[in-house]
Formats: C-alpha cells, sequence, structure tokens
C-alpha cells in the first residue's frame, strides 16, 4: 500500500477519509465528494503545508484536527456541515493564456 | 515533482493545439513525472492527431530545506545545465508553476531574452497550496516573470502584480 500507483479505487470506495494536509490528498478527496477530516501536526509540518488545510477548513469544506482529538472529533462529528468543493477551472486559465499569446 | 506536475498537467488540459510542441522540464531525480505526462500526452493524441511532445530532464536545483549557500551553488549548476537546453529549444512560452527546477530555465531564458537570442513570454501560475504566503520561486519570479498568476485572493492583495482568476487546477 506505501506507494501505490493511484488512491482512486480507494478513494471511490470509501465512505469517510481521514488524511494529513497534503495537498494532493486533499484535493483528491473533496474532487471525488467524499467527506474529509484533516488531520494537522503543527510540530512537524512545513507552515505552508497547513496553509491550505486552514483555508479548506475555513471555507467549510473539510473538519479539522489533530492527533490528539481524532477520536472526539470522530464522536462528534457532523458530516452534513460540509460544503461541496467546486472543481477548479482550467478553462478560465486556457482564455487567459490565449490572449495573452495572441491566439484569439 | 508530484503535486507540480499534477497541477500543470490540469492547466495544460484545455489548451488549444496551438500550444506545439510542448517541451517538458523536470529534475533528474524526479521519478514519477514521466509516467504523468506521458499518460496525459497520451490522451491527448486521442482528440489532437498530430500532438507533438518531447521530456527533458535537468539536475534538481534545490532539495527540501537545502542551506541557502548550497542553494546557490546548486542552482547556478542547473543553470549552466538548463542554458544550451532553451538555447536549443527557444520556446516562445515557458510556463511554470513553482518546482525548483523551474527558476533556472526562466533565468536562462532571461538571459537569452537579454542577448537578443529568443524572447519568451514567462507565465508562472503559483501551487493551489500557496494561500498566504508564496513559494520561494514564486518569490523571485513575481519580478522576473510576465504574467504572474495566484489562485487566492489573499495573495492578490498581497501582491498586486499578480493576476486572479481563482481556482484554475
Amino acid at each position: 500500500f506505501r506507494f501505490k500507483d493511484s488512491l482512486a479505487e480507494d478513494l471511490w470506495r470509501a465512505d469517510l477519509v481521514i488524511s494529513h494536509a497534503g495537498a494532493g490528498s486533499c484535493l483528491e478527496t473533496l474532487e471525488k465528494g467524499k467527506p474529509l477530516i484533516v488531520v494537522t501536526n503543527e510540530k512537524l509540518m512545513n507552515n505552508h503545508q497547513l496553509e491550505l488545510a486552514k483555508q479548506l477548513h475555513r471555507d467549510g469544506h473539510v473538519l479539522c484536527c489533530n492527533c490528539s482529538t481524532l477520536v472526539e472529533t470522530l464522536r462528534s462529528m457532523d458530516l452534513s456541515t460540509l460544503k461541496p468543493f467546486p472543481p477548479g477551472q482550467p478553462e478560465k486559465f486556457a482564455l487567459f493564456l490565449d490572449k495573452v499569446v495572441g491566439f484569439q | 515533482t508530484g503535486g507540480h506536475t499534477t497541477e500543470i498537467l490540469r492547466l495544460l488540459s484545455c489548451l488549444s493545439e496551438s500550444y506545439s510542441p510542448r517541451h517538458y522540464i523536470f529534475a533528474e531525480s524526479d521519478k514519477m513525472s514521466e509516467a504523468k505526462i506521458r499518460s496525459f500526452e497520451q490522451k491527448r493524441s486521442e482528440t489532437f492527431s498530430d500532438s507533438q511532445f518531447t521530456l527533458h530532464r535537468i539536475p534538481r536545483s534545490r532539495e527540501v530545506r537545502q542551506s541557502w549557500t548550497s542553494s546557490v551553488v546548486t542552482t547556478l549548476y542547473s543553470i549552466l545545465y538548463s542554458l544550451p537546453l532553451t538555447y536549443k529549444l527557444k520556446p516562445d512560452l515557458i510556463l511554470c508553476n513553482g518546482p525548483g527546477t523551474c527558476v533556472p530555465v526562466c533565468i536562462s531564458a532571461l538571459l537569452l531574452g537579454l542577448l537578443g537570442i529568443k524572447r519568451a513570454i514567462i507565465v508562472y501560475v503559483e501551487s493551489i497550496c500557496r494561500v498566504e504566503t508564496l513559494s520561494l520561486s514564486g518569490k523571485i519570479l513575481y519580478h522576473f516573470s510576465d504574467y504572474f498568476i495566484v489562485q487566492w485572493p489573499h495573495l492578490k492583495e498581497k501582491y498586486p502584480k499578480s493576476v486572479y482568476l481563482g481556482r484554475i487546477v
């Protein structure tokens, strides 16, 4: 399981995901519409890795906790409060780039 | 590397076939990006018959948390490597999103521009992970890129010359 090529299949089957705050993990999970609890460890992590987790939490897309509060979070969580995560829009980037480069 | 590659492939996903040929440059030590890129291009060639791309590896400019002084040395080494590559490719457009690998390539492109050899448009898209602070590559290239794109409004406030299009990956 250590370095599977893709967790897509496992994600598809999951009802709840508990993850570290890595951006890839968070975004992949949210895009599949799965409820996500992000476990942060402020002592170990790069400061910047927390930025995305905090923002997602602020926007109501994930639940956050740390290792010691995980059990309590699992007991008291209400997943219905989580807001759906709209997909990014690379088409906006394409439009922008076309203008920049001169392909209109 | 990893997350950067995934993001940049998403950025490319809606580009027309006018953006061709595509030259992918990534770090020697990167094991996974090649597979992701080939898979992306494979799918693309199902829609666009004449799809062209090439892959190039350059020495990694900096390991995570490498010290300042040694980073300067390894980056200079990477520039020595990327300069002839950039000269050979003579790109019209450089698209990058933050791994240390992009700095030597952009510096090479800037040098070629200054020397009147080839002027490339440099478009930098900061990673979606960057909500409040810029990456080191971002801090450097904010001043040297033609277009600097951020994906969160807070960064747009902090860096007024940047472009904000919302989340694009």
